[in-house]
């Protein structure tokens, strides 16, 4: 172990360059994989901490488009097995000075699943402001959405991070603001082992909506789709330009240690040796540049969290499993842009070295 | 070990460089080449040692051609060392480690180095030694599987004589216990050495002399 790390100091230029390269890579496809895994998983834990059934017009692409009739509710907390139906406008708007915000109308039964931390719950006319908005706004009296004056009746607090840079107001005036009767129904029930049955129940009440369980509907939900199959792309696209440094890199290397491995050749250590050697090599590189990528990531993310400007909607995670997904994507990598550049020093022939005599 | 080679014949694209060479090379012999600059020297010793395949023409060990010497990779590392006029050390690695690079028993290595007089200097690296240690640290690379035979292509070329010679001394010390050494050089002192001494002229061995 101690030789490679000898070979990496005494070429301490170019294993700072194949550091930074692959740093830089890790890095990317860690914070794109937390800051999209983020928004997934915050939005779903705040479908699945809200019911266990999720009801929407049927067809819809996105839940902000999506409008059913908010009386149909009733009807399905007659269903059996059914503990609670509510209804929820979901919306958003600017709110001088942010571009937009998540306006969310809610009917009165849901607001109990927001913690007020001062004030009370929203009549006619009011809102309650998550707590982060509320900072950025700087404790606002009074907001104005789509020319309309609202009054701040109260604070909530919120672990999810889109709801606490979000607006709650009661299902009445999102449904003015929004023209529309509601967006979703969440439904909890008593038994979750009943939710087929109840989908099947609520399904047949109406052609026109669409009940799903929670699971099944992130599952199925199209901006989850959007945005995991981006960050795989741009994920993939880091991990490609990370293969590609290491290439180019590692030929600089070989070309300047060319009599080393010519040496190797002619003492008889095979080209397996040496391909060996100079992966170990670039998997040093690559576990410290993993751990390097790690804490930076962490701390950009940390940043991204507290700042301002995203109002908490950005909120990455580094899961144990992404961390260890990646560990693996950056093994990968150094393995693969090692293998051509090592396969090439293998092949140097030790003729080169006696022909050239002198230095 | 044997080594023979029948009819060499070398082209470098239409230059004729060895124009039929017949030689045989017996392990603990000491064999200079010497001969006028392009007359075929590092041309045939690179032949002989495996690296270069001639136009026409074979090499053969104990009779065996090369194509059934199995893996060459093992072959070499068992039985052949090289010497090359510059020294090749591996400048990140102490002199020990470079020895010891292919070495099949590393407990081979001290000894060595303390029979070459370069044992107090184990754990420094090349640039923190002399010219004459430096070869003298890459003779014993050469030399740490006790290969058949050591090639050596002008492996004093760098040295003063006070120091070329201390090199032919120990190509001799080692050929009496038994590895064949072919030294390709310019320098005639190298005839006080050596046991045979084949001398080449335009890619032909003129004179084969034995003592
Ligand atoms: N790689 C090569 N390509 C073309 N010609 C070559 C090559 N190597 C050597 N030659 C030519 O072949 C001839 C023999 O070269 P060689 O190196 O074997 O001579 P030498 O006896 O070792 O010379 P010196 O004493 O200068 O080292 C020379 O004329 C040289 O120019
Ligand atoms: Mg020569």
């Amino acid at each position: 172990m101690i030789t490679p790390i000898k070979a990496l100091r005494k070429n301490r230029f170019k294993t700072a360059l194949i550091f930074m390269s692959m740093s830089v890579s890790i890095a990317a496809i860690f914070l794109i994989s937390a800051i999209s895994g983020g928004v997934v998983s915050m939005y779903s834990a705040m479908l699945k901490t809200d019911g266990d059934i999720i009801v929407t017009q049927k067809g819809i692409a996105d839940t902000f488009f999506s409008d059913i009739n908010r009386s149909m509710v009733d009807e399905i907390v007659q269903i059996e097995g059914v503990r609670e139906a509510g209804a929820l406008i979901l919306g958003a708007a600017p709110v001088e000075p942010l571009p937009i915000v998540g306006i969310y109308g809610v009917s009165e039964n849901r607001f109990k699943s927001y913690t007020l931390t001062q004030g009370s719950t929203p009549k006619n006319g009011e809102v309650i402001l998550g707590s982060k908005i509320y900072e950025t706004l700087k404790h606002p009296k009074t907001i104005i959405l789509s020319k309309q004056k609202f009054v701040v009746s109260g604070v909530f607090k919120s672990r999810i991070g889109f709801e606490d840079g979000g607006v709650v107001m009661n299902l009445h005036d999102g449904g003015v603001l929004f023209h529309k009767s509601a967006s979703i129904f969440l439904v909890s029930l008593d038994d979750l082992a009943k939710s087929d049955s109840v989908v099947i129940k609520i399904n047949a009440l109406n052609p026109d909506i669409e009940a799903k369980t929670t699971d099944s509907f992130i599952d199925s939900y199209n901006q989850f789709k959007i945005i995991k199959t981006s960050s795989d792309v741009i994920g993939a696209m880091a991990f490609l330009m990370g293969i590609l440094g290491i290439v180019s890199m590692m030929s600089m290397v070989v070309n300047d240690r060319k009599t080393e491995f010519g040496i190797m050749r002619s003492i008889g250590l095979s080209s397996w040796v040496i391909i060996k050697k100079l992966l170990a090599e670039t998997l040093i590189i690559a576990l410290v540049a993993f751990s390097f990528a790690l804490a930076l990531s962490l701390g950009v993310l940390e940043l991204i969290e507290h700042a301002d400007k995203f109002q908490g909607y950005i909120n990455g995670e580094i899961t144990v499993s992404l961390a260890l997904n990646v560990f693996v994507v950056s093994v990968v990598m150094a393995m693969l842009g090692t293998l051509l550049p090592a396969i090439y020093a293998a092949r140097i022939d030790p003729m080169t070295l006696i022909q050239r005599g002198g230095a | 070990m044997r080594i023979q080679a029948k009819n060499i014949e070398h082209y470098y694209g239409i230059e004729h460089v060895l124009r039929g060479v017949d030689i045989s090379i017996e392990a603990g012999s000491f064999t200079a080449i010497i001969g006028e600059s392009g007359s075929g020297k590092t041309t045939l010793l690179s032949i002989l040692s495996t690296l270069l395949n001639p136009t026409s023409g074979e090499v053969t060990f104990d009779e065996k051609a090369i194509s059934e010497l199995g893996n060459i990779d093992v072959f070499r590392r068992h039985n052949i060392g090289f010497v090359f006029q510059f020294h090749y050390l591996i400048s990140y690695l102490t002199l020990r480690e470079n020895i010891a690079l292919s070495a099949l028993d590393e407990a081979t290595v001290e000894p060595l180095m303390e029979s070459l007089g370069i044992g107090r200097l184990a754990a420094r690296y090349s640039d923190e030694v002399s010219g004459g240690e430096r070869q003298r640290a890459a003779i014993a690379r050469a030399l740490v599987n006790r290969p058949a035979v050591v090639f050596a292509d002008e492996p004093t070329g760098n040295l003063d004589t006070k120091n070329a010679l201390g090199v032919y001394e120990l190509f001799k010390r080692f050929s009496q216990e038994g590895t064949g050494f072919v030294v390709a050089s310019h320098d005639k002192k190298i005839a006080d050495y050596a046991d045979t001494i084949i001398e080449m002229e335009d890619g032909k061995i003129v004179k084969i002399l034995k003592r």
